[in-house]
């Protein structure tokens, strides 16, 4: 122990990880590299890994594509809806949260238990009436049909509520005897003291949101107003494998803001699926 | 509530004041959880009951739905002649076997990952980690435009690797396994970032103790790792078996459901019979949506149950 020399475990653990990573790395880079080749020399040479001859003529292709796959288009939808939803999804379950952690009413907690059962129900029995629904709504083709929705859900309103549950109730009950309203308590008390549960749901959704393509690929019909990730399922219906260059150029242009927000929010990231774990387990 | 109307009206205020303030107190909790129940009533109450409703008619999404009973159940499920029943137990099927074979690699694969990681010999964890966490943040459909590429047959990695001349997403068994390996590739992530929690979470003390006891490195793992980390192991396969059923994206990205709809799950069913190019045929997609969230919620009640998770709360 004391000396620290790497034992057979330790050189197991190594040779594991570096053949695993090397295959998880590959491909990906290789669809990287093959973004700066030229799609006839992807076609004539079939399977090469580096560039014969670099080029960045498919990134000008994809990007500056504004008619029948307007990416750039689709990225801006993305963030706009998935901004939309994650900051409406922060206000509703934050409060919702306080709610049933700090007020009291009567059947409170039976409420709870109640939305949370209804909420195990699989969603895909919710996914042709929902569409119904929205469409009423004349929401069908519109940003809201993504960012409204999914706020029903139940489980950010729990993670939120077991985080409350640890900051202590003297905080908030001292201000209340004061005469501070409920509203105040939660605005001024409650909402900076959550941060760090507000983070963790935040990237949650938000990679949720940007990368959900069943329920996208249904509620849109008009191609300018789709989503990015459903939007590459008709780049790639667009695209053969005579433009698999330009192809595979949507696919990692739809990568990077999401690889992006991992680089900042890294430690975050890490945090929220062990948190997520350690609350509901 | 009752201690801050206590010492208001210990204040001395006005009587009606009070009570007027009290009323509005009442009630005041709606303001909070309101704006959620109206969400959730709109967009999971009501389209729960409209949507059996739904399953328990004709409906093409259009014209008025007609009140039929159990007739799309009894065609899903029993009319052997009827399409829907062959779409039905096909997809119901194809849902199954992939369920088999992706499980098992879903839940051990990232475990000995995580295993791995967590070994006190190893540098670079971050970077590790990082490269099994990436690709679950990235959208199945740019995942499956990468994958339908690498396995593509002339210019892709794995025959130019394996010299053969399979096509894959067209060939059978190499159309599950394409599936299963993407589904690895971009799924294990969200579990092993659990488990690497959970493992780190295990007292050092009982490893020493072990250690003292003369434990070897398998007892150590057998005795103090595992039941350390059961109850993680638990919680990710019962999340890991719903997420398996539900599968959509893989099939619809690499094989279009083929070859002759042997990859198609009963999700791509679903979808196509309620938003597919044609008539819609929005009952008896309700139907099987209601079939398939039935199986789903039964398997998860029953590893519950089965595997007692909530003991230790």
């Amino acid at each position: 122990m004391k000396k620290k020399k790497i034992d057979a475990s330790g050189i197991a653990a190594y040779v594991f990880l570096i053949l695993l990573a090397t295959l998880f790395i590959i491909p990906a880079l290789w669809a990287l590299l093959s973004t700066f080749k030229q799609n006839r020399d992807i076609v004539m040479n079939g399977f090469t890994f580096l560039p014969q001859k670099w080029t960045i003529e498919n990134y000008v292709k994809v990007i500056t594509n504004t008619t029948n796959a307007p990416i750039v288009r689709w990225a801006f939808n993305s963030l706009v809806i998935c901004f939309c939803h994650v900051g409406l999804m922060l206000l509703i379950s934050s409060m919702a949260a306080y709610g049933y952690q700090r007020m009291h009413f009567k059947g409170r907690n039976r409420l709870f238990v109640t939305l949370m059962l209804l909420s195990m129900i699989p969603g895909v029995v919710n996914l042709i009436p929902q569409y119904i629904i929205v469409d009423r709504f004349g929401w069908v083709d519109t940003p809201l049909a993504c960012i409204v929705p999914g706020l029903a859900g139940v489980g950010n309103i729990f993670l939120i509520k077991q985080f409350m549950y640890g900051i202590p109730k003297e905080m908030d009950e001292a201000a209340l005897v004061d005469g501070a309203s409920y509203w105040k308590i939660y605005s001024r008390i409650i909402l900076p003291t959550i941060k760090p549960v507000l983070v963790v749901v935040s990237l949650f959704s938000f990679t949720s949101c940007w990368n959900d393509f069943l329920w996208p690929s249904i509620v849109f019909n008009d191609v300018s107003n789709i989503t990015l990730s459903a939007g590459l399922q008709l780049l790639q219906g667009m695209y053969d494998t005579h433009s698999a260059g330009t192809m595979l150029t949507g696919a990692i242009v739809a990568m990077i803001p999401t690889f992006v927000l991992y680089l900042i929010a890294q430690k975050y990231f890490i945090q929220t699926m062990s948190f997520a774990a350690a609350v509901k387990g | 509530m009752e201690a801050i109307s206590s010492v208001c009206s210990m204040t001395g205020k006005e009587k009606g004041l009070v009570r007027e303030k009290s009323f509005f107190k009442k009630y005041e909790h709606l303001l909070f959880i309101g704006p959620h129940l109206i969400l959730f009533t709109v967009f999971v109450l009501i389209p729960l009951v409209f949507g059996f409703y739904i399953a328990l008619s004709k409906w093409d999404m259009i014209t008025q739905p007609t009140f039929t009973g159990l007739e799309n159940f009894r065609m899903i499920l029993l009319d052997k002649d009827s399409t829907f029943y062959r779409q039905f137990w096909n997809g119901l099927k194809n849902t199954v076997i992939f369920v088999l074979i992706a499980l098992p690699p879903s839940i051990l694969i990232p475990f000995a990952v995580a295993l791995a990681i967590s070994n006190r010999f190893l540098k670079a964890k971050k970077f590790f980690q990082s490269v099994f966490y990436i690709p679950g943040l990235m959208s199945i459909t740019a995942v499956g435009i990468v994958f339908s590429m690498v396995f593509n047959r002339d210019l892709g990695i794995m025959n130019a690797l394996f010299q053969n001349d399979v096509i894959w997403s067209r060939q059978q068994p190499y159309a599950w396994l394409m599936i299963v390996l993407v589904s690895v590739w971009w799924g294990i992530g969200g579990n092993m970032v659990i488990y690497i929690a959970a493992i780190a979470g295990v007292d050092r003390g009982l490893y020493e103790a072990a250690e003292i006891d003369g434990a070897g490195s398998w007892a150590k793992f057998r005795y103090v790792t595992l039941p350390g980390v059961k109850a993680q192991i638990l919680y990710t396969t019962v999340m890991s078996t719903s997420a398996c059923f539900n599968l959509y994206g893989q099939p619809v990205m690499l094989t279009s459901g083929g070859p002759n709809e042997s990859t198609k799950p009963l999700m791509m069913y679903i979808r196509e019979l309620a938003f597919g190019s044609g008539t819609s045929i929005a009952g008896i997609g309700s139907a099987m949506a209601f079939l398939l969230g039935l199986i789903i919620l039964a398997i998860s009640l029953t590893q519950f149950r089965f595997m007692d998770f909530n003991k230790e709360e």
